[in-house]
């Protein structure tokens, strides 16, 4: 056996610990993300549906990421697509509730401040951006990993390897 | 693999009981080694002065003749089997085996090598991503070995493996464990408290009692010609029958009956002359013929042979023995059989040391 195969054939025995641990990485991102957002309190700016939409979503992404997350450990190529739509989908939050709030005012007392400072602002970016990259960079691993196990399965299979 | 030299060997615990007396020995490269004795007479921790796991009180042990007496258990390159296998439940069959290499920070391509050829080896290659609760007491022995077969030690222990396992198992454990050795000609030292474990396996038996080592030998040695009272009723299975005797000018006179003795039996005996000795013979060294007259106690078929159980004289009132007799017999209890000593063994009463004869076989 070559290393190369050698590398592959481990795969069978191991657990894809590298892009499972990203997954997770990706969860705590957005708990920092929701963390930050969630204790700003500027007038009633985000007392609306879109926070409860925001929170609804974030319990549905915890529990999908955290799928994910043990089905890519156990090399389970099926779990890469969720996981480029869950990335794709903390890219569009970007636009979301942080945009919207960075240029929006409230009238607190007959002052008008902003929503959302730009500190805060490049924070919550930051966070989900990075959840993103971690979401998506184990769903190529992942893929690619799947993959070389599975040519390699196959080559077992026909006893070329 | 290795030659190991254990010179002197004491242990004695800090509340001053001392566990082992003087213990010599020289196991040769690839040699299997059984140490065998009941239940608390020094033999693991024995072991586990050789593996580094208890502090050698006195003596020396060497490994390939380098002194390693007070070197640390990581230091030995010994590997060791657990009778209770010292799995790890969360790991996976493949990590349980990788794991000591991954300690040690190997190349995970050579890990993954050495774990695949010991799972070829044991038979687990299906295993491997199985979890240590889905296998059978046997499989997880053989992961422990395995565990211990990646590191490619110069020396193998074996503290009691088959203890855990049912009857059938550990036969069918027993025989790899001799095919292992064979294939991997390694050095071990094997702990058991089971002679047939110790006869079937070893190469040579170190039979211990109370801390002394008793007699170092192959097991036909030990069987055959074993050094004291002790060894003689120790290995073999039923044990050898004792009776006490005296020796007579017209031969050995028990309480019960009289036995003629050979040329050779009489030389041997001679400084015996009008003293007490004790007369030993094994169960299956007996047959049906005129020494003397046993009244049976109890008969147990076993195919080929029949265990009669009874006592010796037709009053019932000599000491209790067992005679192996060949076929299939039918007595019953009351029964008197006639009997015949074909291989008899003398002990001396005072040292309960053998007395040997001049030629052997006798």
């Amino acid at each position: 056996m070559t290393d190369l195969s050698v590398k592959n054939d481990r795969m069978r025995f191991t657990k894809d610990k590298r892009s499972s641990n990203l997954v997770l990485l990706a969860i705590v991102f957005d708990a920092l993300y929701f963390v930050s957002l969630y204790q700003t309190d500027v007038g009633n700016y985000y007392y609306t549906w879109k926070i409860g939409a925001s929170i609804v979503y974030n319990l549905l992404l915890l529990l999908s990421a955290f799928l994910c997350a043990e089905g890519v450990k156990n090399r389970k190529t099926g779990y890469t697509g969720l996981l480029i739509f869950l990335g794709v989908m903390q890219v569009v939050r970007m636009f979301y509730l942080p945009a919207q709030a960075v240029n929006a005012t409230v009238t607190v007392s007959g002052v008008e401040i902003a929503a959302m400072e730009r500190g805060q602002y490049a924070y919550l970016l930051i966070c989900l951006g990075l959840s993103a990259v971690c979401c998506i960079v184990a769903a190529v691993n992942s893929y690619v990993n799947g993959k070389h196990l599975a040519a390699h399965l196959a080559a077992m299979e026909n006893k070329t390897v | 693999m290795a030659q190991l030299s254990l010179q002197h060997l004491e242990k004695v615990y800090d509340n001053k009981v001392q566990a082992v007396f003087d213990f010599n020995l020289d196991v040769k490269d690839g040699e299997l080694i059984v140490l065998v004795g009941p239940s608390g007479c020094g033999k693991s921790t024995t072991l586990r002065m050789v593996a580094g796991l208890e502090d050698i009180t006195r003596g020396k042990m060497l490994l390939n003749g380098k002194d390693v007496t007070d070197a640390p258990a990581k230091d030995r390159d010994i590997a060791m089997v657990f009778q209770n296998y010292a799995l790890y439940g969360h790991m996976t069959i493949y990590e349980n085996m990788a794991f000591s290499l991954t300690l040690r920070k190997e190349d995970p391509n050579v890990i993954h090598t050495k774990v695949l050829a010991a799972a070829e080896v044991l038979g687990l290659t299906e295993q491997l991503n199985k979890k240590p609760a889905q296998l059978s007491g046997g499989q997880r022995q053989r992961v422990a070995m395995g565990r211990s077969i990646v590191r490619n030690p110069q020396l193998f222990l074996f503290d009691e493996p088959l203890s855990n396992l049912d009857a059938k198992l550990r036969s069918a454990t027993r025989r790899e464990i001799l095919l292992l050795h064979k294939r991997l000609g390694a050095t071990m030292l094997y702990v058991t408290h089971d002679q047939t474990e110790a006869l079937t396996l070893a190469d040579r038996i170190v039979c211990m009692s109370m801390g002394h080592v008793q007699q170092i030998g192959t097991p036909l040695e030990l069987y055959d010609t074993p050094a004291n009272l002790f060894v003689a009723s120790f290995i073999g299975l039923p044990p050898m029958n004792f009776i006490d005797a005296k020796v007579e000018s017209q031969g050995l006179v028990t309480s019960r009956f009289s036995l003629a003795l050979s040329p050779a039996e009489k030389q041997a005996l001679a400084p015996y002359m009008g003293k007490q000795i004790v007369l030993g013979f094994r169960p299956e060294n007996t047959r049906v013929g005129s020494d003397f007259e046993l009244k049976v106690l109890s008969n147990e078929n076993l195919g080929m042979n029949t265990l009669v159980h009874g006592h010796v004289g037709a009053d019932g009132k000599g000491e209790r023995i067992t005679c192996k007799l060949a076929g299939w017999c039918n007595y019953r209890a009351g029964d008197v059989v006639p009997i015949s000593i074909t291989r008899k063994h003398f002990f001396d009463k005072e040292t309960t040391n053998a007395i040997k004869l001049e030629v052997e076989g006798v």
